[in-house]
């Protein structure tokens, strides 16, 4: 079904300094995947993976330019010489963002946008779609405007988007990424639907966990080669020891630990918080809570549970909301709290503004801070965390890693006593969710007091000195 | 943001959205051209009737009310006040009512549309209107950008909140909050844009090349008869008048 044989490709882009360069995706890669598998795709991030899922819809090289070289035929075409709308019909592809992989702004359009691109007839169409939503028990979700669904129901959407139009082969690049544990549950099932319906499958993924039942091969690719392949057996008996040698997140579900009491010593305790939006029942009341100063505290729990309105009122960004604050002694008021508590959002390109990094990091700093004392202050924190030599470049050419650091680099010269993270980790391989993991290790031993909302066990287990479950 | 509806929950417009946009014409060039005499008065008191009645249709009672007290103004004020006032109040009746009396019913009826179209019924009457692929395409893909922008702007603003950029103050300035906005809101559409143009190549897009449409768009008995009525009104002002 799908064929590579020494296969290359290397990207044209530029890098952060402007230069022109060739970015590795795959490098002599040779493999198979046979009609009915399914397949899982797994590595450090820039091992190859994407590519090859790029590979076989024909994105690369058709849409992401570069050079190529070696043959990859699906379903008997060459994907060099035929286009992306070749492939269409016969491989459908499922991304990481659920924000951007809409053409349409009705869930019924998007179902049939696939189908209607190749023509098929109206009235079959509709039959499919029926079909389709039976079968993924979707009519909840069906005529509904894409901007008013989770995120959980996005990934379903696009899942059965690409299902209507019956196409044997299935490729999906980090699907679960976005998504919190029932959204994952969901995704699994689709996902077992599709190999008992006899659809060759093949996921890139680093949440390993939902996967280990239904995955017939795994392989780990590593600098763009393949470094093994792993039957379906094997996965299944192998301990998340086995997984942690090879740079894998964990094979089986990880529990979220338990809460501990704390001792009542030095805290943030809010009271009686409580915001609610307009136009919607969602919101939060809060009755106590307390999170221990200097230490790192995980908030967890559902979409929708509201730690994210919590984040928002405690970072004063909910100027409405009611309640008490109280840190070191004092109480913050709704308007104040911007520069008690600092938020690195999950999307952090939303929060670098300036041209440069240093800029970037000086652009936090309170105004007692003097003229003269800025420019060192800020490179000595830029040192601190790692980003000296990048100093000059523009933070939007940074990549996903550098940007989060340069964020959170503000978050310390602003000092902020609370620093806030939402998501630090959603779509990260192990070894770099261990990199923010030490990087908030090294916030709390200097005095910060670090909130982390997460929907990652590992990294809970890893840091959290306190777990905290919203329900 | 977000012009025409994006999902129609239950919900069936009765008219085709092309005698939509052929009304919308004939509606306006009907008000703005016509006076208070005779057949004139008569084809406005129409014109104004008819989103009126569609508001009804579509369950917008509220709405309909409101339309219909501030259209019975205007007219009164018009058909009544004008004629019997004189000097200065005559001048500021005139200048208040006359350009406002000239925009409403042609509004109304445009906001009729928006509520009562969803984006993928405009969207495949421009089709069968043969409008070409490099116009409709980029139209179905700007509808969607809408609340995307939004979504994206409203994040962004959040973040300058929390760092303190505000219009007055240490970061103050208009221009420099305009940039902070703009650059991230541009690169962040630019990437989404990308992203997007990537999922609906797999999804076999591909302009210029025919397609199908599930979404049904006819025309129907009220259709041809409001044509009528508007081909009727559109003769009786270029031809009759």
């Amino acid at each position: 079904m799908i064929k590579f044989q020494d296969v290359s490709f290397h990207y044209k882009n530029t890098d952060a300094f402007g230069k022109q360069q060739k970015t590795r995706g795959v490098d002599g890669l040779t493999l198979t995947v046979k009609k009915g598998e399914f397949v899982v795709l797994a590595g450090d991030s820039g091992c190859g993976k994407t590519t090859v899922t790029r590979l076989i819809n024909g994105l690369v090289p058709h849409y992401y330019e570069g050079e190529l070289s070696g043959t990859v035929s699906v379903c008997g075409m060459d994907v060099q010489s035929s286009g992306i709308g070749d492939l269409a019909p016969h491989v459908g592809s499922v991304f990481q963002n659920p924000r951007s992989q809409f053409f349409n702004v009705d869930t019924t359009s998007e179902l049939a946008f696939a189908s209607e691109n190749l023509c098929t007839p109206p009235d079959e169409i509709r039959k499919n779609i029926r079909r389709i939503v039976q079968e993924m028990y979707m009519e909840p979700l069906m005529d509904r405007s894409i901007f008013a669904l989770s995120g959980g129901e996005k990934q379903k959407v696009a899942c059965a988007s690409v299902a209507v139009a019956e196409p044997e082969i299935m490729v999906l690049d980090e699907p679960s990424s976005n998504l919190d544990a029932a959204g994952i549950e969901e995704l699994a099932k689709v996902l077992a639907l599709w190999k008992a319906k006899g659809k060759t499958v093949v996921v890139a993924e680093h949440r390993l966990y939902y996967l280990t039942a239904l995955a017939d091969r795994l392989l780990l690719l590593r600098d763009g080669k393949l470094a093994e392949e792993i039957p379906g057996d094997q996965i299944r008996r192998m301990d998340n020891a086995q997984a942690g040698e090879r740079g894998l997140r964990s094979f089986t579900p990880i529990a979220m630990p338990e809460t501990e009491t704390v001792s009542a010593e030095d805290v943030l305790v809010c009271e009686d918080l409580e915001f609610h939006y307009k136009h919607s029942e969602n919101g939060i009341h809060i009755p106590y809570l307390c999170i221990p100063r200097g230490k790192i505290t995980a908030i967890v729990g559902k979409n929708g549970a509201g730690k994210s309105t919590f984040a928002r009122v405690l970072c004063g960004l909910e100027r409405k909301s009611r309640g008490s604050v109280r840190f070191e002694g004092r109480e913050w008021k709704p308007k104040m709290r911007p520069s008690l508590c600092y938020m690195i959002m999950q999307d952090v390109n939303h929060q670098l503004f300036t041209d440069s990094v240093l800029e970037e990091v000086m652009l936090s700093m309170p105004e007692s801070v003097s003229k003269q004392e800025r420019e060192p202050l800020a490179r000595k924190v830029l040192e601190q965390l790692d980003l000296s030599y990048l100093s000059d470049i523009h933070p939007m050419a940074l990549s996903g890693g550098q940007k989060q650091r340069v964020a959170i680099a503000g978050g310390v010269v602003a000092k902020n006593p609370v620093l806030l993270f939402d998501e630090p980790t959603s779509g990260l391989d192990l070894r770099h969710m261990r990199q923010v993991a030490d990087l908030l290790r090294q916030l709390r031993d200097t005095g910060k007091t670090v909130i982390v909302i997460t929907h990652d066990p590992e990294l809970v287990q890893e840091i959290a000195d306190r777990v905290i479950a919203f329900c | 943001m977000q012009f025409f509806q994006y999902g129609n929950e239950g919900y069936k417009s009765i008219l085709d959205p092309r005698t939509k946009l052929l009304l919308l014409v004939v509606i306006n060039v009907v008000i703005i051209g016509t006076g208070f005499t005779g057949t004139d008065f008569l084809l406005r008191i129409v014109c104004a009737a008819i989103p009126l009645v569609l508001f009804v249709i579509i369950r917008r009672y509220r709405t309909a009310l409101l339309y219909g007290l501030v259209c019975l103004v205007m007219f009164f004020g018009e058909a009544v006040l004008i004629p019997c006032t004189t000097g200065t109040i005559n001048l500021l009746i005139v200048i208040t009512l006359g350009p406002f009396s000239r925009i409403l019913v042609g509004y109304a009826f445009a906001y009729y549309m928006m509520c009562s179209t969803t984006v993928s019924e405009f969207v495949t009457a421009l089709k069968q209107m043969r409008v070409p692929d490099q116009i409709s395409i980029p139209l179905s893909v700007m509808f969607r950008f809408f609340p995307t922008l939004a979504e994206e702007s409203h994040a962004i603003r959040d973040a300058m909140r929390l760092r303190g950029i505000r219009l007055t103050g240490k970061n103050g300035g208009l221009l420099k909050q305009i940039e902070y906005e703009v650059v991230p809101l541009m690169m962040s559409t630019l990437r989404i844009g990308d992203e997007l143009s990537a999922a609906s190549l797999t999804k076999g897009l591909n302009p210029g090349k025919p397609r199908t449409h599930i979404c049904r768009v006819k025309m129907e008995l009220w259709d041809w008869a409001l044509v009528a009525l508007s081909l009727g009104f559109l003769i009786y002002m270029l031809v009759l008048r």
